[in-house]
């Protein structure tokens, strides 16, 4: 023990002379500053001002931090610094003289490592003084709302129970990795290939069909214990109360995850023990290499007495000149690329891109959680972080040791001493280490290839992937490279290197989780690049080519300074000292400095770009601007209505330019006249002209809203038409750091609308413009009967509809479409002037232009990049049913056309304005249809249901009004899904809602629907989601046809304003066709007044022969006629089975429990699916049985089901008709 | 011609490596002789361009050691105390490589030039092998190959016989020497007899300070007369000790056989005087640090006129 405790405390005290746990730790504690100002917070709790919030303190947000930090960090850190403690023994050659001592392998062995252990508990009980310092004491915003009272267990706990079984568990495999290997690329592989499987897989790879025996699988196998916390107690928010005082429920899958990372450090580390023994003894060599090395020393002895042919040197001839760069480097490549076929790393992080690429592009997901159907383009982006990060972690590792490799080697006193030039020899090693990241990105080419060949739709194109990984990824890689070898070079130090460069990682992250990246700095592009097959890179080619360039000559600068500074010749240290006299110092640091010139210029270049884009401070500025001087005034200002809309529109893609001139005809719809007309425009306009009355007017300006006061006022019912005529470019500048944007004027195409003032003047003051997280007002409350008054429209400032005609000039190779019908089209000197007029009145106007193909159905239009023609008959056959069915169910469509059209990939959005739908490429065109998953369909579905559910009855702007576009249009696409598609398709989508409900809504915070505003996090999917599934339900209480006529009277009442409709005027609309009102009532005060959910559990599940008995209890619910999934009672039923249900939520609905046998669905094959236009049937084989129970919250009942089969199992709710939680869990099997 | 003034170099600690060396040294075989911590490792590797010096000038050739290493490197042979190779590489491709990087070329070609070489160094026999599976003493073999290829003009040797046996010794003298006769070698060592063997001038550094700069000849001149040699027991050997200052005392058939340097006074009763050896000379230097008289720091400019016999120390 007391050898033990020597090797233990001279390692322990050597790993904390490094610098790298004192960098690490720096990281650490700024990264956990930079968090504490309330971005670590459990997500639950109300976020609105005033809300209840959870604690960043919480035991809860305590856990979440240490798992995810001390998983991502210590991986890493642990890794290196315990599995390189023997390396490093090693490399000083002090083995053989340590083990010719009494020191026992165990002792060395564990001494070792219980001193590097030592070294990073150290840090980690450092780091959490600096946790509780900056979580505790740090200035934040609001801190009694977000800061909960110190609780010393809070941090204990996490600290104790997640940080340091997975610290030890890095450390313990480091280590034996570490003591096996000898070298140092394979300590680096664990945590790399743990890293990116846990990431990327374990913290949040959970759908909805994972059996709960799997996904407690999962989460016993994460090592960071991050997945048991968010699937166990995250993701089934109990409530921001229970998260700020509660300690965490600790279960025994935790206690078994826990568990096995111990294990299995203790093991690794034991292990190490008598293979330590082995190398000692010299029995560690390969047997091969034995043989050669006897045979070597046996051949030596003869030949060394006998002495060679004596002829002179001179003899040879030999002769020498310097190799230049190119020999060199080619010299030195060879070299290093014979020492690389021997590294593991080569051979193991192929395989795991591979599998890695593979994993998130087959269930890539887009809109709706759709199935994507992806492009060599989309894989190539897609993959592009992930790339990035494991190829730069490779270069990282692969270029130290590299670099350090002569020196390891003892080669580097004899190869320094060459004319070998230096920048040769790092050039050298720099082009043989980037064979590692060749080989990474062949991988995951491979697996981009072999999920195109699944796909079996789009055709694997080399370009798409040359261009993305080529041209924009080896910048990326060089800047990296050069950086690290410069940063070697600096500190000649293994550690210090790995520390410096994870750091910079780190630190980038960081920036872009907080969202503050820009183009000057997201050297690696991640998440800046959008893919669009329609044209390469068209919102911000010339920034994205910037970038790369400064990254180019960033990566020439490192060089530079790397070839100046690499450690060829020992410095002196008053050398050195001397050399930092600001005499002799600054000519060198110029020298060098003029190679900084040229990237910090371009940095410069793309700042000044930012800072004047679109996205930029002026641009927030100007926002800001506009908020500040006109809320107070013109916030709730009356806005007279638009009786028509007159505009001209030249377009100029290729200059991103417009220009637009017309008349809005306003007319005083309100009961009182109008002094003043306030109409929004976009500050970037030039040459902004107006006319008011048909004579020029100069009207107020106010910081982008411009004034019209009107005198005399426009009195009611009087009309008056105001002119206008600018230009601009949409958008005005650079993007902040790429991504997308909604709307566009680009070659690739034109997106263009009224929601603000891209192209038009918007009438009225629009709240939403200048307001970020600084200075979001508090959300507004309004009276239970604010919808009895009149309701102002939820979209836009104009509260009656209107009509229109558009005419838009664009070059000829355009098809530009917009609301309305086309009226007329002509050519003139290679531009295109169409003129567009609405066939009857709209209360929205866009506009949108591409290079397309057209396919035309019965009263529908389909435009389409021809590159995309993979769901054109899915989604022109959703177009045509949609207009044919939600006419028959709602209103006729009272227009001539539908149309969609395509647009490039700069938004993710699909947009339903009337007649006029637009889709981004990813939405519908590259859509994957699969069974369970109509996803073509449904997006179109959704997208047209917009039509009625949005345009022709606009809801209000009040809580619950957005329920009534994006509620209704998902039921709406519930209606058609079962109507065109079958029940199993109707099933599947409101299942696949239902689970998405159940994973966002936010409980704690979650309110009715008729107050929904969508100001708290969880009001989305409660708006969509459960907003359907309400109706859906409603649907289903009151009846098919009831259900259906009380909406068709709806939509009279409120089709043409100057009201609009909230969720309370549904409500009361339908009510008029209950049978049964106070069931009614009691229904409606559950799903729209209140917040409940049902949740189900079924237990004590049993079958037996029948007896001719019924059960008997008195909580028993018997069934006389259970039916099959045919219909009917079933009278010659000989088996009863028993089953008690339990609903554990809230809320009381029937709901039907069956007991079934056999699989329901059989996928019918692709001729059968087209001729019964569904794609599944009921298979012949499949019984089910069923009973309906109502039970309250908390209640439970035993159900007993007679039927004619043995059930294999119980199910609840096979039909989807009610909404509920964890409908996976609401089956017992027999 | 190696100029070396004032030389410093002082380690972080402060520890003083080299204080004030003064040399000059010209064509031919130079020896560097001193015990273990004399500071010949740190000379040598100043002059190899891989050390920076604290202080002082150092030229080679004219060259400016301290400001343009590279340049050295391309006239430079150098074999340091301890190196290695690539563990991954055979013996043929580890020496190709440094052919590569040191530009060498000849008429044969490259890659027969290194089969000669390493004939040359008796490695042919495992010009296949990869180094990992070398022995030590195949190891400084491919070492001195290495050093000797590109018919460098300035040969740096540290230590090069260590863990040779002596058949491989005596070569290596004989290639050293042959190169030695129209270039500069310099030879680092603290075998005494490596230096006896084969260089005309060396120079006896201890403590990082150049103690003598001779020849063989010169130093063994400077004791003629003054030592002398006898027998002794092992108490007379004590008293020997501390009245008399020996050189060297070896045990021959169970007696002490004792030589001592008288350089005033009479010898021990029984000694009688004895040719000396630079064995003793070196260990006189060694003892007080004093210079013999004539060995002061004097230009080691001669080139010899002939390589000395291997073996010919006497």
């Amino acid at each position: 023990m007391r050898r033990l405790r020597e090797v233990a405390s001279l390692e322990l005290r050597a790993q904390l002379r490094q610098p790298a746990p004192w960098i690490m730790l720096l990281v650490l504690g700024l990264l956990t500053a930079g968090l504490a100002s309330g971005n670590v917070m459990v997500a639950s709790g109300d976020s609105s001002v005033g809300g209840t919030k959870a604690w960043l303190n919480s035991e809860y947000a305590v856990a979440q931090v240490l798992s995810i930090l001390t998983f991502l960090f210590y991986a890493f850190f642990a890794s290196i610094v315990a599995g390189t403690t023997i390396l490093q023994d090693d490399e000083a050659r002090v083995g053989d003289l340590l083990h010719a001592t009494p020191l026992r392998p165990a002792e060395y062995v564990w001494g070792k490592f219980l001193g590097a252990l030592g070294a990073l508990l150290v840090v980690l009980a450092l780091y959490a003084v600096v946790l509780v310092a900056a979580f505790q004491l740090m200035p934040v915003d609001n801190p009694d709302e977000i800061r909960g009272p110190f609780r010393v267990l809070a941090y204990l706990r996490p600290l104790l129970l997640f940080a340091v079984p997975s610290v030890l568990f890095f450390a313990g495999t480091g280590f034996a990795v570490g003591e096996r290997s000898r070298r140092a690329v394979p300590i680096f592989l664990l945590p790399v290939a743990l890293v990116l499987a846990t990431v990327f897989f374990l913290f949040n790879w959970s759908p909805a069909w994972l059996d709960p025996r799997w996904n407690r699988l999962l989460m016993v196998l994460d090592p960071a214990g991050f997945r048991w916390l968010n699937e166990t107690w995250l993701q089934v928010d109990r409530g921001v109360e229970f998260y700020n005082q509660s300690p965490i429920g600790y279960d025994w899958v935790f206690w078994l995850n826990r568990s096995w990372l111990v294990l299995v450090a203790v093991v690794a580390v034991a292990s190490a023990v008598p293979h330590c023994r082995r190398v000692i003894a010299g029995e560690t060599e390969p047997r091969r290499l034995r043989r050669r090395r006897e045979a070597a020393l046996a051949d030596e002895a003869p030949r060394a007495l006998g002495l060679a042919p004596e002829r002179a040197l001179r003899s040879l001839g030999m002769s020498a000149s310097p190799p230049g760069l190119l020999r060199g480097v080619i010299a030195v490549s060879r070299a290093e690329l014979r020492e690389l076929r021997h590294q593991p790393g080569l051979y193991l992080f192929g395989p795991l891109i591979l599998l890695q690429v593979l994993g998130t592009s087959l269930v890539a997901l887009g809109p709706f959680e759709t199935p994507l159907l992806l492009t060599p383009g989309t894989l190539a982006v897609r993959s592009m972080n992930t790339l990035t990060l494991l190829v730069c972690l490779l270069l990282l590792f692969y270029t130290v040791e590299s670099l350090l490799r002569e020196r390891t080697a003892g080669l580097a006193e004899v190869l320094y001493a060459t004319p070998l030039r230096s920048g040769a020899l790092l050039f050298g090693k720099a082009l043989a280490n980037s064979v590692v990241g060749v080989f990474v990105v062949l991988a995951a080419f491979l697996g981009c290839a072999i999920a195109l060949a699944v796909q079996g739709t789009v055709p694997l194109r080399l370009g798409p992937f040359a261009l993305v990984w080529g041209l924009l990824l080896v910048p990326t890689f060089l800047l990296w490279s050069s950086f690290v070898a410069a940063t070697f070079a600096l500190c000649r130090d293994r550690y210090t290197t790995y520390a410096l460069a994870l750091a910079a990682l780190i630190a980038t992250g960081y920036y872009q989780f907080r969202g503050e990246m820009t183009w000057a700095f997201n050297w690696n592009l991640w998440s800046a690049v959008v893919w669009s097959d329609l044209d390469l890179f068209p919102l911000d080619r010339a920034q994205l080519v910037l970038n790369r360039l400064a990254a180019l000559l960033g990566a020439l600068f490192f060089t530079v300074a790397a070839v100046r500074f690499f450690p060829r010749r020992d410095s002196d240290a008053s050398r050195t000292v001397h050399d930092l006299h600001p005499r002799r110092l600054l000519p060198a640091t110029g020298r060098l400095a003029a190679w900084a010139v040229a990237p910090l210029a371009l940095v410069v270049v793309l700042g000044w770009q930012v800072r004047h884009g679109f996205e930029g401070e002026l641009a927030e500025k100007q926002a800001k601007d506009y908020w500040r001087k006109n809320l107070a005034t013109y916030l709730d200002h009356p806005v007279p209505g638009l009786r028509h809309i007159d505009v001209a529109v030249e377009l100029d893609p290729a200059e991103r330019g417009f220009s637009a001139r017309g008349t809005y005809t306003f007319y005083n719809h309100l009961d009182q006249p109008v002094a003043r007309l306030p109409l929004t425009v976009s500050p970037t306009w030039e040459e902004l002209a107006f006319t008011l009355g048909g004579t020029a007017h100069e009207p107020e300006h106010r910081s982008g809203l411009e004034v019209f006061h009107l005198d005399p006022p426009l009195e009611p019912g009087a009309e008056l038409r105001i002119g206008f005529s600018h230009r601009g470019r949409f958008p005005d500048g650079a993007s902040k750091n790429g991504g997308g944007t909604p709307q566009f004027i680009l070659p690739a195409g034109v997106v263009l609308h009224t929601f603000g003032p891209s192209f038009l003047p918007v009438p009225g003051y629009l709240e939403n413009i200048g307001v970020d997280e600084d200075n979001r007002a508090e959300t507004r409350d309004y009276p239970d009967d604010f919808y009895r008054d009149t309701v102002p429209p939820i979209f836009g400032t104009v509260a009656t509809p209107f009509t229109t005609r558009v005419t838009v000039t664009a070059p000829s190779e355009y098809t530009v479409n917009s609301v309305g019908i086309l009226v007329s089209e002509s050519e003139l000197d290679g531009r295109r002037t169409v003129v567009w007029e609405s066939d009857h009145p709209v209360k929205l106007l866009n506009l949108v232009a591409g290079r397309w193909q057209v396919e035309r159905r019965e009263g529908t239009a389909l435009y389409y990049d021809q590159q995309h023609p993979y769901n054109v008959e899915e989604i022109s056959r959703a177009l045509v049913e949609a207009r044919r069915w939600y006419s028959e169910w709602f209103r006729p469509y009272p227009w001539r056309e539908l149309k969609v059209s395509e647009f490039p990939a700069l938004a993710t959005y699909a947009q339903g304005f009337p007649t006029n739908i637009t889709f981004s490429e990813g939405i519908g065109f590259l859509t994957r249809d699969e069974p369970g998953s109509n996803a073509a369909f449904l997006v179109t579905a959704h997208e047209a249901a917009h039509q009625w559910w949005g345009n022709l009855l606009t809801p209000g702007r009040g809580p619950g009004g957005n329920v009534l576009s994006e509620g209704m249009s998902h039921y709406a696409t519930l209606l058609l899904h079962e109507q065109v598609k079958g029940l199993r398709a109707r099933i599947d989508f409101g299942r696949r809602i239902e689970n998405r409900y159940a994973e966002r809504r936010q409980a704690d915070s979650e309110r009715p629907l008729t107050k929904i505003d969508g100001s708290r996090a969880g009001d989305t999917t409660v708006t969509y989601d459960k907003g359907g599934w309400a109706m859906w339900m409603l649907h289903n209480h009151l009846g098919r046809d009831r259900a259906l006529a009380g909406l068709q009277e709806l939509f009279r009442r409120f089709e043409s304003g100057p009201d609009h409709a909230l969720l309370e005027d549904l409500v009361d609309t339908l009510r008029e066709q209950a049978e049964d009102v106070a069931a009614y009532d009691a229904f409606v005060d559950q799903w729209y007044f209140d917040v409940v959910v049902p949740e189900y559990r079924l237990s004590e599940a049993r079958v037996e022969r029948s007896s001719g008995s019924a059960g008997s209890g008195s909580d028993q619910v018997a069934v006389a006629a259970a039916t099959t999934d045919a219909g009917g009672p079933d009278p010659g039923a000989s088996w009863i089975a028993r089953v008690r249900i339990e609903n554990a939520g809230t809320g009381r609905m029937p709901v039907e429990v069956a007991a079934v046998r056999g699989e329901r669905w059989v996928d019918a094959d692709a001729e059968q699916a087209a001729a019964a236009a569904t794609p599944s049937t009921v298979s012949r084989d499949y019984r089910d049985a069923r009973a309906v129970v109502v039970l309250g919250p908390g209640e439970s009942a035993e159900v007993e089901i007679r039927c004619d089969f043995e059930p294999d199992r119980f199910e609840v709710d096979p039909d989807a008709r009610v909404l509920q939680l964890g409908r996976e869990k609401a089956l017992a099997r027999l | 011609m190696i100029e070396v003034q004032s030389l410093v170099k002082v380690y972080p600690g402060p520890v003083s490596a080299l204080v004030g060396i003064d040399l000059e040294i010209g064509p031919g075989m130079f020896g560097l002789l001193g015990p273990n911590g004399a500071g010949k490792t740190t000379l040598m590797r100043i002059l190899a361009g891989l050390l920076q010096p604290t202080s002082g000038k150092v030229r080679v050739d004219g060259i400016d050691v301290a400001r343009d290493p590279a340049d050295v490197w391309e006239r430079l042979g150098y074999l340091p105390q301890s190196f290695g190779f690539y563990p991954h590489l055979t013996g043929e491709e580890m020496l190709l490589h440094l052919l590569r990087l040191k530009g060498v070329t000849a008429p044969q070609g490259q890659q027969v030039l290194c089969r000669e070489l390493l004939e040359r160094v008796n490695l042919g026999f495992a010009a296949k092998r990869k180094t990992k599976t070398y022995s030590g003493g195949m190891r400084q073999r491919l070492g001195i190959a290495q050093a000797l290829s590109g018919d460098p003009k300035l040969i740096i040797v540290d230590e090069p016989t260590a863990g040779l046996d002596p058949e491989e010794r005596l070569r290596f003298y004989r290639l050293l020497a042959e190169l030695a006769e129209n270039r500069t070698v310099l030879l680092s060592t603290h075998i005494v007899e490596d230096v006896a063997v084969l260089c005309p001038r060396f120079a006896v550094i201890r403590a990082g300070r150049v103690v003598a700069l001779t020849s063989p000849a010169q130093a063994r001149r400077q004791l003629e007369g003054k030592i002398f040699e006898g027998s002794a027991t092992g108490n007379e050997l004590a008293t020997l000790q501390s009245s008399h200052e020996v050189t060297q005392a070896h045990l021959v058939e169970g007696h002490n056989q004792v030589r001592v340097h008288v350089s005033e006074g009479s010898p021990p009763p029984g000694f009688h005087p004895s040719p000396p050896t630079l064995e003793d000379a070196y260990l006189v230097l060694m003892r007080d640090g004093r210079a013999p008289a004539g060995t002061g720091p004097v230009h080691a400019a001669a080139p010899p006129k002939a390589a000395p016999a291997a073996g010919a120390e006497a």
